[in-house]
C-alpha cells in the first residue's frame, strides 16, 4: 500500500501495523474537537517492543523527516516507560498527528537502543534520560550528564520512585510534620501518601455509608 | 608546523543566563578568529521543577508551572492546563479559547519586541535596544490590566481561565494594538532596511534547512530556513482552529530562506504584525458564555484526586513548539509524572551548525538568535591549549569586540 502525505490516523496505524505486525499493540486514537469551527487534534498512542523499537523509528523516517518532541519517561514500579513523542504531517495546515511511542524497560535490564543516528535532535532527551531516569541508552555517541551536577550522587534518579530515587535524600528537607517550614517541598515518603489518600476515602465512604443509612426521622 | 596544527582554543561562554529555564555554558573550540566547534552545556540552574511539581496536587502546578520561565509564563500555564484538562477529558468553553488566544498572542508580542531590543544591542545599537523596551511597556501595560499582573499572569485554570476580557476593555486593547501597526514600519525600516545591521545580520549564523529539520529544531529559528513548522496552525490549540493563519517564512515577504539571523528577524517582526491581526479577530469574533467549564473550586479538586489519565499539551511559544506530557494516577493526590519540554531544549543542538566557521565578534549575536536572551552571558574564557594560560573575557569585553566589529564594518560609521 502507498503511504502519501498527510497521512490520516487510521493510515498511520495501519502502517506501523503492517511493518511491525504483531511487535506493536495498544493502539490508541484519539480525536479532540477544539473552537468553533471544531478543528480537530489528532494523537495516536501505542506500544512497541524494545527489540523493534528502532525499526519503528526508522518506518517513521520512511514518511517524513521525523520531529521528535521530546521523550518522557516514568517510573511504573516494575518497569519504566519510556514516551517518544514524535510529530508527523507537520507543514500540512490542521493534519498534524502526535504519534507516541510508549516503551517498557523491565527494571533488570534498562537499556535502550539509541536513535540518534537516525534523529540526531534526540541526543539532548536520551541523555537526560539516562540522568534523570537511569536507563542505559545503549550506543549513545554523548553519554555525559547533562542537567545534573557533577557531585550528585552516582546512583541516584530523581524521577525514580523506588530505592534509586530521592526519597531517602530529600526527606529531611523538608519533613511534612516540621510546622516550622511553610510549605514541604516533598510529601514524603510516597508509600505514606498513598496510604493517607486510601485512609481518607474509605473514612469517605464509610460516612456516606452512615449517612445513606440512617433511617429518615 | 605540528603546533600550528593543534593549535585550538577552547572559549567558555557563560553560565549565567536567568532569562533562560536554565542559564548555560557554551565552550568553543577556535582556530585563530574562526569558530571550528560550539558545544552547550546547559543545567547550570535545573530547579528541579519537575520534580517538585510531582510531589503537588494539579491546582497546586498551575502556579508552579508559571513559573518556569520569566517571559513566556503564560506558555507554560496553557501547556499544564491543557495536557492536564486532555487527561481527564475536561472540554474549556469557547470564550475561555479565545481569552487564552488573545493573551498568548499579546505575550508573543512582547517577547519578539524583546528579542528585537537584545539583538540591537549584541551588534552596539543601543538605541534601539531603549526604543524597543519602550514600545514593549505599552502591551505590559495591556497585560497588566486584562490580567492585573506585569508578569506572572495567574490566568489559567482547569476548564478555562479566572478572568473575562470584557468589552470596556476592547477601547485599550484596540488602542494598543493600533499602536504596534502605526508602529510596524519604523521597526522595520530600524532592523530591515538599516545598512549596517543588514551587514553584521545578513549571512551570519545560518542553519540550513537539512540541518533544522534533523536536528528537530523549532519555532523561528527553524522557520527562518524555510521549515514549514508552527503548532498553531499544524495542530491548531485554543482557538487557532478558527483563524486562517499562514506560515511566517520568508519567502512569504520576497526574502531568500536563507536561515540566517537576518531572517530569523524578518520572521519574528512578521510574526509581531501575524499577532496583531490574530488578536484583532479574537476580540471581534469572540463568543459569548462562561469562562470557565469548572466554576466550583471543591467539585474539581475532587475530580482531580480520582481520575486517572495521560495527556499531552503542546502550543507555539513564542520560541517555537514546546510541550508538556502529565500523568496522573488514581493511587496518589499529586501528579504522578510531569515532563517539561521548552523551545529552547530542542534548539540547543543547532547552536553547533550555526557558530561553526564564524568569529568570536559574532558569538553574542548568534547565541542571541534562537532568543535564549543573552542579555546576561556573564563572562567568557580563553585557554590556549598549547601554553596553558588563561585569557579571561568578561561579558562587557566580548560585547567591546562585537560592537568593534560593527564599526570596522560600517567604517566607523555608528555610534
Amino acid at each position: 500500500m502507498n503511504y502519501e502525505l498527510p497521512l490520516s490516523v487510521e493510515e498511520v496505524e495501519n502502517y506501523f501495523k503492517e511493518k511491525l505486525e504483531d511487535d506493536v499493540n495498544d493502539f490508541k486514537t484519539e480525536e479532540i474537537k477544539k473552537g468553533l469551527k471544531e478543528t480537530g487534534i489528532e494523537l495516536i498512542w501505542f506500544t512497541v517492543k524494545r527489540e523493534r523499537f528502532r525499526d519503528a523509528v526508522k518506518a517513521l523516517a520512511e514518511l517524513q523527516t521525523p520531529h521528535l518532541s521530546v521523550a518522557s519517561g516514568s517510573d511504573m514500579g516494575e518497569n519504566i516507560e519510556l514516551i517518544y513523542h514524535f510529530q508527523i504531517n507537520y507543514g500540512y495546515p490542521g493534519k498534524e498527528i502526535s504519534i507516541n511511542m510508549k516503551v517498557h524497560l523491565p527494571k533488570e535490564d534498562l537499556n535502550i537502543p539509541s536513535i540518534t543516528d537516525i534523529v540526531p535532535g534526540a541526543l539532548t532527551t536520551e541523555r537526560e534520560k539516562q540522568e534523570f531516569l537511569g536507563v542505559n541508552v545503549t550506543n549513545i555517541p554523548d553519554s555525559r550528564r547533562l542537567w545534573l551536577e557533577d557531585d550528585f550522587p552516582k546512583d541516584k534518579y530523581p524521577w525514580r520512585w523506588d530505592h534509586e530515587g530521592m526519597e531517602e535524600m530529600s526527606k529531611y528537607v523538608h519533613s511534612e510534620d516540621d510546622e516550622t517550614f511553610d510549605k514541604p517541598i516533598a510529601k514524603y515518603p510516597r508509600k505514606k501518601e498513598i496510604e493517607k489518600k486510601k485512609n481518607r476515602q474509605d473514612t469517605m465512604e464509610e460516612e456516606k455509608k452512615k449517612e445513606d443509612g440512617e433511617p429518615d426521622e | 608546523m605540528s603546533r600550528e596544527k593543534d593549535t585550538t582554543y577552547e572559549v567558555p561562554i557563560g553560565p549565567i543566563h536567568p532569562a533562560l529555564k536554565e542559564p548555560f555554558l557554551i565552550k568553543f573550540k577556535l582556530k585563530g578568529e574562526e569558530i571550528v566547534d560550539a558545544e552547550p552545556f546547559p543545567g547550570m540552574n535545573h530547579r528541579g521543577i519537575e520534580f517538585m511539581g510531582m510531589h503537588r496536587n494539579p491546582m497546586e502546578v498551575i502556579p508552579l508551572s508559571e513559573r518556569i520561565c520569566g517571559i513566556c509564563s503564560i506558555v507554560h500555564q496553557h501547556m499544564f492546563t491543557t495536557a492536564t484538562e486532555h487527561a481527564l477529558s475536561i472540554e474549556p468553553t469557547n470564550r475561555a479559547r479565545y481569552i487564552r488566544t488573545i493573551m498568548c498572542e499579546l505575550e508573543r508580542i512582547h517577547s519578539h519586541i524583546l528579542w528585537a531590543g537584545v539583538a540591537a544591542h549584541e551588534i552596539g545599537f543601543d538605541t534601539h535596544l531603549h526604543f524597543t523596551w519602550k514600545i514593549r511597556e505599552k502591551v505590559m501595560d495591556l497585560l497588566e490590566y486584562i490580567a492585573g499582573n506585569r508578569v506572572n499572569y495567574s490566568m489559567w485554570t482547569f476548564g478555562g481561565v479566572r478572568r473575562d476580557i470584557t468589552e470596556e476593555m476592547y477601547p485599550k486593547i484596540f488602542e494598543t494594538l493600533e499602536y504596534y501597526e502605526n508602529l510596524y514600519e519604523k521597526l522595520e525600516e530600524i532592523f530591515l532596511e538599516d545598512p549596517s545591521i543588514k551587514l553584521r545580520t545578513r549571512g551570519v549564523g545560518v542553519l540550513t534547512k537539512k540541518d533544522a529539520l534533523e536536528l528537530c529544531g523549532v519555532g523561528p529559528t527553524v522557520r527562518a530556513s524555510g521549515v514549514k513548522k508552527d503548532v498553531r496552525i499544524d495542530q491548531p490549540y485554543a482557538a487557532y482552529g478558527d483563524l486562517d493563519l499562514d506560515y511566517v517564512i520568508p519567502s512569504r515577504y520576497g526574502f531568500e530562506n536563507k536561515g540566517d539571523v537576518f531572517c530569523k528577524t524578518v520572521v519574528r517582526l512578521k510574526e509581531l504584525l501575524q499577532s496583531v491581526d490574530i488578536i484583532k479577530k479574537c476580540v471581534e469574533q469572540m463568543p459569548e458564555g462562561e469562562i470557565t467549564s469548572e466554576p466550583k473550586k471543591a467539585a474539581l479538586l475532587n475530580k482531580l484526586g480520582k481520575s486517572a489519565g495521560e495527556g499531552i499539551g503542546r502550543i507555539e511559544a513564542p520560541r517555537g513548539e514546546a510541550i508538556h506530557y502529565v500523568r496522573l494516577s488514581e493511587e496518589r493526590d499529586d501528579v504522578d509524572c510531569w515532563k517539561i519540554r521548552a523551545s529552547t531544549y530542542n534548539n540547543l543542538s543547532t547552536y553547533a551548525p550555526m557558530f561553526m566557521g564564524e568569529q568570536i565578534a559574532d558569538i553574542p549575536l548568534i547565541a542571541a538568535s534562537i532568543d535564549p536572551c543573552i542579555g546576561c552571558m556573564d563572562r567568557a574564557e580563553i585557554i590556549d591549549i598549547n601554553r596553558g594560560e588563561v585569557q579571561s573575557y568578561t561579558k562587557e569585553e566580548l560585547h567591546e569586540l562585537s560592537v568593534k566589529k560593527t564599526k570596522q564594518i560600517t567604517k566607523g560609521g555608528v555610534e
